[in-house]
């Protein structure tokens, strides 16, 4: 008994560790725990505090010295009040309504065409995936380039050099979003075509000698054993289209005037144009409420199903 | 499932379409890349092809002057080509190590199971929405336009890929391989380090290339987090125009090129996996 306790003294704590399943498993998650922590709970709480402040980096106030510039809330009271902010908060959605629909169809289709064997499928697969493969910065550039007046689509179109699109009011808006199918239908295509290719073979085939036709069998066999995949699909672009701003910057800089300022834009202009930096703790952090509500509710109701 | 003649050519008809718009912009800007200024816009007409092609662009990028340009770059890709690397590959171990432990002691020691909901809740937000904080932060321990800060944030905003997608592929080594080997006398750090890893190898390796590609593609963060010295390749590409006053279109479609080739190349590499990598492990193909 004694010699197995001096083992156990004469053993290294990391020895003593590495016997030790739990204790090692703590180990294991404390970095990931830290990061955590520091990315998380801090900032959350200095957004906070920096919401209900007048704080900006200009003034030399540090910002734990930021009470002196309390303001009871009316950052809150700004933003509701704010037509920017609802615009672009408006203009994300429009985004959102029209593009990721746009490219569930697209890739729904798409993923359809690739579900049997053709010659050269593998190919065409990898082609098919690039855009998204691509830095978005450089999609945005891309479509910088093929827009304007004097670009490739004005020559197709036969439109003069003129024809503005990325600083027309309503074309800059088709050519972002436009931009962003051609992105992101990858990606839609990528995910339904594993859901299809999941399907059962055998009972699409049974469905098939029963003498159901094609769309039949698209919308009674396969279409109810990927509602998962569906809803995964729309979800992580419908999240991902909330964030945009990679292309919409680099393409059109939120402009002409805000004409395409999504909330991501808005919020970068508010930061570095007017170094409002309070009033964008304030948005970021209803963002974060709002989002956060949404995914609970959102979680709850699958769990439920 | 047999197909009509009709019905397959039709099929190869509409893929050959969606292969030329897929390919149609990507197109414009590699041939951009390697044109001469009279022909990156159509005023003298259309050209697909460049009639005069030239390595001008990309030596005037790397070099910051060319043959036959007046104009001179103060600032060549040298710099932001090492900062994009530098900072993808730190961020990308920061997020593959945490992700990997993380996920092991999840996976296996049944520990903190809300973690797996909350990492992937860093996901869900705009980036812009949290950034004060993390700016002022960074700020206050100087790590704007350092390698090491813009490396904390990558390795922090892809640790949810990281965790999930090594969670998927830890679940999948049997347990009982590891319970033989704890049988046979070893500590849990050996059969990590000596049974478990090793199985888990390729999967560590598309984990790894996923959240590199992700890395690199950030424009957003680097635009926040860096001013000058630690530049990354997407901002510099951006920021070339206002610099020179013309619009330098070829140099900027060359840049374009560099940048767009690693993510296309290690994608295609694990285009296997894609799936299973963009959907946090939900869907395998």
């Amino acid at each position: 008994m004694t010699e197995l306790a001096n083992n156990s003294k004469s053993m290294g704590y990391w020895q003593r560790v590495a016997r030790d399943g739990p204790r090692m498993g703590f180990w294991f998650i404390l970095p990931t725990l830290l990061l955590l922590v520091f990315i998380v709970v801090f900032p959350l709480l200095m957004q906070l505090y920096l919401s209900f402040t007048w704080w900006t980096p200009l003034e030399g106030i540090p910002w734990y010295q930021a009470w002196e510039v309390f303001n009871w809330g009316e950052n809150y009271w700004f933003m509701i009040t704010d037509p920017r902010f609802w615009g672009a908060l408006w203009r994300t959605v429009l985004i959102m309504i029209i593009a990721v629909p746009a490219q569930f169809f697209l890739g729904m289709a798409l993923a359809y065409l690739f579900i049997d064997q053709f010659p050269g499928r593998k190919i065409f697969y990898s082609i098919m995936l690039t855009p998204m493969m691509i830095v978005p910065a450089v999609v945005g550039l891309m479509f910088f380039l093929l827009f304007q007046g004097t670009g490739p689509v004005n020559d197709h179109l036969g439109l003069p050099a003129e024809f503005s699109w990325l600083t027309d009011v309503n074309r800059a808006m088709i050519s972002v979003i436009i931009a962003d199918i051609w992105q992101w239908t990858p990606l839609m295509f990528l995910i339904l075509l594993a859901g299809m290719l999941g399907v059962p073979s055998d009972q699409l085939l049974a469905a098939k000698l029963l003498g159901g036709s094609n769309l039949q069998n698209f919308i009674k066999i396969i279409m109810p054993r990927m509602k998962t995949v569906i809803i995964i699909a729309l979800v992580l672009r419908a999240v991902e289209c909330f964030k945009i701003f990679d292309l919409v910057f680099i393409m059109t800089k939120g402009g002409p005037g805000v004409q395409t300022e999504t909330i991501s834009v808005f919020l970068y202009k508010q930061t570095f144009g007017e170094l409002e930096w309070a009033y964008v703790a304030t948005i970021g952090l209803s963002i974060l409420i709002a989002l956060s509500i949404l995914a609970v509710k959102g979680l709850s109701y699958m769990a439920k199903k | 499932m047999k197909t009509s003649p009709g019905a397959m050519a039709l099929k190869c008809f509409f893929v050959f379409l969606a292969s030329v718009v897929v390919l149609y912009p990507l197109l414009w800007m590699v041939t951009m890349a390697f044109k001469p200024h009279p022909e990156w816009t159509t005023v003298s007409g259309l050209t697909w092809l460049p009639k005069n092609p030239t390595w001008q662009n990309f030596e005037f990028i790397f070099f910051g002057e060319a043959e036959g340009l007046v104009v001179s770059l103060d600032r060549t890709i040298g710099g932001p080509l090492i900062a994009s690397l530098v900072t993808a590959t730190v961020g990308t171990l920061i997020a593959v190590v945490c992700g990997t432990l993380a996920s092991y002691a999840v996976v296996r020691f049944g520990l903190a199971q809300s973690l797996p909901l909350s990492v992937l809740q860093l996901r869900l937000f705009p980036p812009l929405a949290v950034m004060i904080p993390v700016m002022v932060m960074w700020a206050f321990i100087g790590a704007v336009d350092t390698w090491w800060g813009l490396s904390l944030i990558y390795g922090i905003v892809t640790l949810p890929f990281a965790f999930w997608l090594m969670k998927t592929f830890f679940e999948e080594v049997p347990v009982e391989i590891e319970d033989a080997a704890r049988v046979a006398g070893c500590s849990y750090w050996r059969v990590f380090y000596r049974i478990t890893l090793p199985i888990v190898k390729p999967g560590l390796a598309t984990c790894a290339l996923f959240v590199f590609i992700l890395n690199w593609s950030d424009y957003l963060l680097a635009l926040l987090l860096t001013q000058r010295e630690w530049v990354t390749l997407p901002v510099y590409m951006a920021t070339l125009t206002s610099a020179m006053g013309g619009q330098m279109y070829g140099m900027k479609a060359a840049l374009g090129v560099i940048a767009a080739i690693p993510p296309v190349v290690f994608g295609l590499m694990i285009q296997k996996h894609l799936v299973r990598g963009l959907t946090f492990g939900a869907l395998k193909q």
